[in-house]
């Protein structure tokens, strides 16, 4: 089948470097989504995968063969697009044969391929329809079977669910891996949120400015982000990150209103960012090992099943805190210490971003 | 009160406009239906028996009949021709960006505005020289110097107004770029193809200056030139002089009903994308 490599790609628009140099190796089946905030190059990426723009250095190779250079009809490659693109002129059925005709394919296998793609999409019966007589949701279900009856070694998507109602976008999350599941085509997928990476991606590529800041599994990035864009772009609500200056080779970060004690192993910079997620702070006093955030409570929002703090450090840092519903006794106002288990606490360089750890697990 | 009275003096505005564009129209016809002798008579003769000798006369005697067939052939080659040309060269223009895209873009528009009388001499020396002179082919060939920019001027925009995505779409889907020409971006602005046959079918059809040069054989002239032929004598027979611009100016009409809902949007299409 497809294994996919991108081997030192760059892409140059005028002067302008869209791509820096990238490497990415995706296994055949597996689902990889590019995740970046726009302007990322994260679109531009996939194009150049599918042929519709040429990199300016470096080589794709789909399946082992080196497309660097091929016509997107070449590539074996289908794309479901953001606004869909679907056909007006024609019916869903001619929506779907005209890749399939165009290939020269017989007229029975043709029907079963439609029949096959829509039974899976769940469009059968709209067929006959126009694009038009459709929802956005049914759209976009119709260009998933265009490309599953091409049955193409790779499927890319550009933010295919991005204009589709946040209701209908969390369902047809679930079918896109059910169906990439019962297909099991290498899918590259493009978007820039962050919760629909987690729920899609076998592994995740975070990009920034043109380059990769990491790649990994969706446990890895969430857990263990390899420098502060990621930290701050994983995660809903976004990790905490706590400037501090510190006192060069102590053993513990200390300032007037944080003290983190930190790992062996680990050189600090003279200025570090202390990260750690809302759900993993708890007002109170902290134990030695500890860290221990001071500062005050700015406001509290009940949001359900959780409540939400805002929080300010003596300093004026904002920091926001989600504890479970019953624990409501906080008032804004009121000057707390936050307290964080060691093993949830991150320290990057302030100045690179860069993750401060010991070996990577 | 003010309204209507507003409202009333806008109806009567639209009614004189009517009757100004509708006039000349109502003259010609009535003028191809009465015998010589009521036509020139003031007060006007209202109410007359009609008569078809005018009809009668253009096609046994004048050849009405095989000039408007000549016609149709020079017009149907010339806009089938133009299409053929201009419709590939506006999607090239809308399309790909190229050495030179700005000015040969320029360049077809403002062929567009070519007097034909600086074409005429060379054109008429050129077709004498290959032999064309009495052939439509002649008159397909030199109609291209206005069938053509007024295609690739209405298309351009047309084909603009696609979404890249579709193209792209169908590019991936195996299309060669001649094929999403043919089965994507003209079925999609086939309205705004038709519109561009039909004027340059009409202008095609209305010419008299480069017939009536290139075709001066009875065998190979058009319709309008035949219809010049009358006013060359002393005496020029009116009616059959109308009758023959009633059937020269009746398709015309016709195209025009059929595409006036077409026009302004084909017109409008691409200035507001």
């Amino acid at each position: 089948m497809a294994e996919i490599v991108i081997d030192g790609v760059t892409k140059h628009f005028d002067s302008v470097e869209v791509l820096k140099r990238i490497d990415i190796t995706i296994a055949d089946g597996e689902f990889m989504v590019l995740l970046g905030p726009s302007g990322c190059g994260k679109t531009t990426l996939l194009r150049m995968i599918a042929g519709l723009e040429t990199p300016s250095r470096g080589r794709i190779l789909i399946g082992g063969t080196d497309v660097t250079t091929f016509p997107p009809a070449r590539r074996g490659v289908g794309m479901v697009f953001q606004n869909y693109a679907l056909y007006p002129h024609m019916t869903v059925r001619e929506n779907i044969a005209l890749g399939l005709k165009v290939r020269g394919l017989e007229r029975t296998e043709i029907e079963r391929r439609i029949a096959f793609a829509a039974n899976l999409v769940q469009i059968s019966q709209y067929l006959e329809r126009r694009p038009r007589a459709l929802s956005g949701g049914q759209r976009q279900r119709v260009a998933l079977a265009r490309v599953i009856a091409r049955e193409p070694a790779v499927s890319l998507m550009d933010e295919p669910l991005s204009n589709i109602d946040a209701q209908l976008r969390t369902i047809m999350r679930a079918e896109l891996l059910r169906i990439h599941r019962a297909v099991g085509m290498t899918t590259i997928y493009v978007t820039h949120d962050q919760e629909e990476a987690m729920g899609l991606g076998d592994r995740i590529t975070v990009m920034n400015f043109g380059h990769i800041e990491q790649i990994g599994s969706p446990d890895e990035v969430y857990a263990h982000p390899a420098n502060a864009f990621v930290a701050r772009f994983i995660g809903s609500p976004r990790m905490n990150l706590v400037r501090a200056a510190h006192r060069p080779e102590a053993e513990t970060v200390e300032t007037p209103f944080l003290r983190a004690p930190v790992p062996d192993g680990i050189a600090l910079p003279p200025e570090v960012l202390v990260g750690f997620r809302s759900e993993d702070a708890r007002p109170g006093e902290a134990e030695a090992s500890e860290t221990e955030v001071r500062g005050q409570v700015d406001v509290v929002e009940h949001l359900g099943a959780q409540i939400e703090l805002h929080f300010r450090t003596e300093d004026g840092q904002e920091v926001v805190v989600r504890r479970p519903r019953g624990e409501s006794r906080w008032r804004e106002g009121e000057r707390i210490v936050l307290a964080i288990p060691k093993k949830s606490v991150h320290f990057f360089d302030a100045g690179t971003g860069a993750a401060l750890t010991v070996s990577v697990s | 009160m003010r309204e209507r009275v507003l409202t009333t003096l806008h109806g009567l505005f639209l009614l004189l406009v009517a009757v100004l564009i509708l006039f000349p129209f109502y003259w010609m016809i009535a003028s191809s239906l009465k015998p010589e002798t009521l036509i020139f008579r003031l007060p006007p003769a209202w109410l007359f028996r009609p008569d078809l000798a005018g009809y009668v006369k253009a096609i046994t005697e004048n050849g009405i009949v095989p000039a408007l067939v000549n016609s149709v052939i020079v017009t149907a080659g010339a806009v089938a021709l133009g299409l053929i040309v201009g419709a590939p060269a506006a999607y090239a223009l809308a399309r790909y960006s190229f050495k030179g895209h700005a000015q040969i873009q320029f360049w077809y528009v403002t062929n567009w505005m070519l007097i034909p009388v600086v074409v005429l001499v060379p054109f008429y020396l050129l077709a004498a020289n290959i032999g064309l002179i009495n052939s439509p082919l002649a008159l397909i060939l030199i109609y291209q110097t206005f069938v053509v920019p007024l295609v690739v001027w209405l298309l351009v925009d047309q084909f603009a107004a696609v979404p890249v995505a579709l193209e792209e779409a169908a590019l991936l889907d195996g299309l060669s770029r001649f094929r999403v020409f043919t089965r994507i971006a003209l079925p999609l602005t086939l309205p705004g193809v038709v519109v561009a046959a039909i004027l340059a079918g009409i202008f095609a059809w209305n010419d008299l200056l480069y017939a009536f040069i290139l075709t001066p054989s009875t065998d190979a002239r058009t319709a309008p030139v035949v219809m010049m032929g009358f006013l060359g004598g002393y005496i020029v027979p009116w009616q059959t002089v109308m009758s023959c611009a009633v059937m020269i100016s009746a398709p015309v009409v016709v195209g025009g009903i059929a595409i006036h809902k077409y026009i302004a949007r084909g017109l409008t299409l691409g200035a507001v994308k």
